[in-house]
């Protein structure tokens, strides 16, 4: 077993070539699927028995729900790595994450009201479920102010780390919440361990529309990772030749 | 045609969904894309003062 891969993962310079080669594919896989998920979506699958052509919602509102989490789980995670191990490009790929995370997060809000309103009668309630993701937003968002208020970056990468650490338990109470409490909010209608209770017909845009979403944010993030690398490495040699016009 | 765009009634909360996801997806492509343009400006422009005054 060699280490090397995670070696040149560290390397600012590797990653920075790498991100450049990966985006476009992450981009333009997405974009295929996200249109198939599209049509899928809103013209092949048969509407809801209770929700009628409402129910479509899900395909924008899941999987923006699910980036607002996945997102966050990494945000954190490089977080944690940069801050153990010291390595720059995790502190800039966690950076990468936030504005990301924090505008899909908003877009889960706003779908889950808009799907809300029709199907509850109320577009907003005080449930643990809309409430705990609203408290996500103020984590992403507090995250990003808190990157804002410091000059320099390495003791904004450390103290912004130590917060995306710490709001890694709302992940799992989001996730559950639905679960644990009394929640008007539906339950998980994907399953890894037991059976979807959704039917196949409209589960594959779903589907097709998750990976559609993880894809394209693999893209959009890869640019700012690269973005963000840039600026921590201003003065190194290998920069002249990635910036040449 | 006027039958896919109402959605069965559910048209009007329907297509702002679509309409804010879209956008949020658009947005998110122009910012980063705007983010790295600023980041090689920058490091490029530090490149040619350091070039100027070794």
């Amino acid at each position: 077993m060699t280490w090397t891969w995670f070696h040149r993962l560290g390397s600012p310079p590797y990653i920075y070539r790498l991100a450049g080669r990966l985006t476009p594919w992450f981009g333009w896989i997405a974009a295929v699927l996200l249109l198939g998920a599209l049509f899928d979506g809103l013209v092949l699958a048969p509407p809801d028995y209770q929700q009628g052509d409402g129910f479509r919602i899900i395909y924008v509102h899941v999987p923006t729900a699910w980036l607002s989490l996945m997102i966050y789980t990494w945000m954190a995670v490089a977080a944690a790595v940069g801050l153990i191990w010291r390595i720059k490009v995790a502190h800039a790929a966690a950076a990468a994450c936030a504005p990301i995370g924090a505008s899909f997060t908003a877009v889960a809000l706003v779908t889950g009201m808009l799907f809300g309103k029709p199907m509850w009668g109320a577009y907003w309630v005080w449930d643990p479920r809309l409430t705990s993701e609203l408290l996500l937003l103020f984590l992403y968002l507090g995250y990003m102010g808190l990157r804002a208020s410091f000059d320099d970056l390495q003791r904004a990468d450390r103290a912004s780390a130590v917060l995306a650490i710490v709001g890694i338990v709302n992940v799992p109470i989001v996730h559950f919440s639905v679960i644990w409490w009394n929640s008007l909010h539906q339950g998980s209608s994907l399953s890894l361990t037991g059976k979807d209770t959704i039917a196949t017909p409209m589960l594959i845009p779903l589907l097709l529309s998750m990976l559609g979403f993880t894809l394209y944010f693999l893209a959009v993030v890869l640019v700012r990772l690269r973005g963000e690398v840039l600026r921590r490495e201003r003065a190194a040699s290998w920069i002249g030749e990635v910036v040449a016009p | 045609m006027s039958h896919f765009f109402a959605m069965g009634g559910y048209a009007r909360y329907l297509w702002p969904s679509y309409g804010v996801t879209l956008l949020a997806v658009v947005a998110n492509i122009i910012w980063a894309r705007g983010l790295l343009r600023r980041a090689k400006t920058e490091a490029r422009r530090r490149l040619d003062m350091q070039g100027e005054s070794p």
